[in-house]
Order: C-alpha cells, then sequence, then structure tokens
C-alpha cells in the first residue's frame, strides 16, 4: 500500500496532530509506505496564479510549479486527508492544493474528441480517507449540507477507481471537547483506519478438528 | 448611497469570470450602489490562515489585527456580491481564505452560548455569481458544496431580505450565445438588485 497523507493544520500542538498521528502510526504498523504532505509547514502556496492558468490544460507543463505533490499523487494508491473544518469546509492552504495539483491529465481528462464529459483520472486511487474536526455539531453541519465532507468524498471521490473505498470521521462541537471526548475520538479513527487499510483481524487460531 | 462590496476570485483579468464581475461592477454602480470593487488576487490578498491567527482567532476585538481593512470593508457594506469560478466543487482557495481570516468570530457572528448568531445583518442583499466546469446534474450528485457555503453558511450570519444563487453550469462547452445570456441575465439581476 502506498499512503499519501495530506495534512493542513498551522498549530502543531493541534488535535488535529495527534489525529495524523494515528493515521500515520496505523499506516506504518500495517507496513504501507508513506508520504506525508505537511502544507503549512511546507508554506504551500495556495493560490493558483494565471501563469498557471494559462497553461493549465497543457498537460505536460501544468505540473511543474506542484511536481512533488502531483508525483505523490501519481504515486498512491491510498489518499487521506486530515484538516479543521473552517466554515463548513477546507482551509483555504487544503482547497488551494486541491486547484492548483488535481490538474488535468493528473487527477482528470478534459472533455475532448473521445468524450464530451470530464473523466475521472485518479483510477489508481483505491481507498480515500477523510479525518477532521468541526465547530459546529452534527446537525448544524447536515443543515449547511457538510461542503467540506461533499468536496472530498463526493467531488475528489467521483475521479477516483470506481470501486474506490472510502471513511470519514469528524470530532463535532470541537470548541466544547473534553479530554475524554478526544481521547474517545482518536480510538474511533484508529479504528476506522484498520477498517479501511485492511489490517489483518486478529482471529483465534482454528481448533484442531479431531478425526 | 447603499454600498456593495463585490469580492472577485479569478486571476485572470481576460477569463469569463473577469466578464461577469465587470458585469456585475458596472450593473450596480449604473443603478446607484457605491460599488467597493475587491478583486482578491489583483490586492493581494493571502488566504492562509496563520498560526498566530488561529491561536487569537477567538480573542475579540485583536482577532482582526492582520485583517482589519477588509473588515471595515465588509462592515460597511449593505450588499455582498460573490464573483468566482467553481474549482474542484468548492470556492477557489483564496476566496475561501477570505472567509477563513475575514468572517471572524466579532466580526461575521457571534458566539452566545457556544451558538453562532449573525453579526453582518446590515448585509440586506447577498449574491454569488458563479461558473462550473461539470453540469448541473453532476454538481447535484456532489452536493453542490459552493451553493450550500453561499446560500446556507454566508446566509446564516447575513439573513439576507434577498439572496440571489446565479450560475453558469458546464461552463467548457457553453456556446458563446449561452454565455452571452448569462452575461445579460446576471446584469438584469444586478440592476433589479
Amino acid at each position: 500500500m502506498r499512503a499519501l497523507v495530506v495534512y493542513a493544520h498551522p498549530r502543531e500542538e493541534s488535535f488535529n496532530a495527534a489525529v495524523r498521528d494515528v493515521v500515520l502510526e496505523r499506516l506504518h504498523a500495517a507496513g504501507a509506505e508513506v508520504r506525508l504532505m505537511d502544507l503549512y509547514k511546507e508554506d504551500f502556496c495556495a493560490c493558483l496564479s494565471s501563469k498557471e492558468l494559462e497553461c493549465y490544460e497543457n498537460t505536460e507543463a501544468n505540473c511543474a510549479p506542484v511536481a512533488d505533490s502531483t508525483d505523490a499523487v501519481m504515486w498512491c494508491d491510498t489518499l487521506i486527508f486530515v484538516y479543521p473544518t473552517w466554515w463548513y469546509g477546507l482551509p483555504a492552504i487544503l482547497k488551494g492544493w486541491l486547484d492548483r495539483v488535481l490538474l488535468p491529465g493528473v487527477a482528470f481528462l478534459m472533455p475532448d474528441n473521445e468524450s464530451p464529459n470530464i473523466r475521472p483520472g485518479m483510477t489508481h486511487i483505491k481507498r480515500l480517507a477523510v479525518f477532521t474536526t468541526c465547530g459546529a455539531s452534527w446537525w448544524l453541519t447536515q443543515m449547511v449540507g457538510a461542503p467540506g465532507k461533499r468536496t472530498l468524498l463526493r467531488g475528489v471521490r467521483f475521479i477516483c477507481a470506481k470501486q474506490c473505498k472510502t471513511t470519514f470521521a469528524a470530532h463535532y462541537l470541537m470548541d466544547s471537547s473534553t479530554p475524554r471526548s478526544r481521547k474517545a475520538h482518536l480510538a474511533k479513527v484508529g479504528a476506522r483506519m484498520e477498517r479501511f487499510i485492511g489490517a489483518d483481524v486478529v482471529r483465534p487460531a482454528p481448533k484442531a478438528v479431531e478425526a | 448611497m447603499a454600498r456593495a462590496l463585490v469580492l472577485f476570485a479569478h486571476p485572470c483579468s481576460e477569463s469569463f469570470s473577469a466578464a461577469l464581475y465587470e458585469k456585475v461592477t458596472t450593473s450596480l454602480s449604473s443603478s446607484g450602489w457605491d460599488v467597493d470593487n475587491c478583486d482578491l488576487n489583483a490586492e493581494g490578498f493571502w488566504p492562509v490562515l496563520s498560526e498566530a491567527e488561529r491561536h487569537g482567532y477567538h480573542q475579540e476585538p485583536t482577532n482582526i489585527g492582520s485583517v482589519v481593512e477588509y473588515v471595515e470593508r465588509l462592515q460597511a457594506a449593505d450588499a455582498l456580491v460573490m464573483v468566482f469560478p467553481v474549482w474542484n466543487f468548492g470556492y477557489p482557495a483564496i476566496l475561501k481564505g477570505f472567509l477563513d481570516r475575514v468572517f471572524l468570530p466579532g466580526v461575521s457572528f457571534k458566539l452566545v452560548d457556544g451558538k453562532v448568531k449573525p453579526n453582518l445583518t446590515h448585509i440586506k442583499r447577498l449574491a454569488a455569481v458563479t461558473t462550473y466546469g461539470g453540469t448541473r446534474m453532476r454538481a447535484m450528485l456532489v452536493g453542490d458544496p459552493p451553493r450550500k457555503c453561499v446560500t446556507r453558511a454566508v446566509w446564516h450570519v447575513c439573513r439576507p431580505m434577498k439572496m440571489r444563487y446565479l450560475a453558469l453550469y458546464d461552463m467548457n462547452r457553453a456556446s458563446a450565445a449561452r454565455r452571452e445570456v448569462f452575461v445579460r441575465k446576471v446584469g438584469q439581476e444586478m440592476e433589479a438588485f
């Protein structure tokens, strides 16, 4: 398994960092090859520029400004996002990563003579996971329509493999979280990860059948 | 004179979005609005909420320190119009960052007993003018996140009397005639705003 973890939080001591660490720990335990993109630490530039848009559809040139990221996207078979939900959506730095990295020729194919539709380009990605924290409650998030979750688990999911497996966990009402709720959430993230990466479930050895 | 803040989030001046921005600002001006043009890319707006800003996020009123100019422009507005392309079923990062950094506690909302209370109620009119690469059907299947961001999340803190979400779908295949019709419709809506 080759996993790309895209992480976006400005504070190293944040709860999201703890979530990220649980994710990484499970991946390592499962023997996965892992690449981590820490967007804040890398000072990732969030703005798709007019210069980039000029060569946006030129699939030979468009990757150049973000080659590390596009290489990682093409390399991985498992894509995991860890971020705080701000304004019901992705932090700008993560949205900017989607804008600049999920390019034609990398993430999707533009309409052409072969097909009049936009087609998936990340069909090598078989697993997609989203782990986030929300200031809002579950109810309010649903009422708004969970735009951030949908951008990833539907928008990005749409351009991954047809049978792509997904998982999601969010800690809601983050501002009134307690040590207990945070601990419970980390355990939940661990459990979701186990199922998601299909870690071997420890089963008791079968009893010998007597003749 | 009533004031309209127009946020524009496309980096190219020759884009169709730029034509829409032009149409929006001229139509508003000609119908008597005092228009505050805010081209986020041209103004070099920085969309990434920093570690220090995150740390002081809930500390009113010092949290507006680094974006005070944008906060003042937002607070002076009676109408808010957002002109942007939809990328990856969301706002361009530069516009998302405007929400992250400028729509702060004490500015766009007040937290009362952990609940969000709208604080931009001076914005009586809210509109989005946008373009999608995907079709309407595809946007609906995805859950149309940008539409929900505007008509629910931003709506929630403004509670406007009037709201318009004007979208041109399937942009890559839109004929010149369809685009022209859309530009005209945007002009009419803004004149009647």
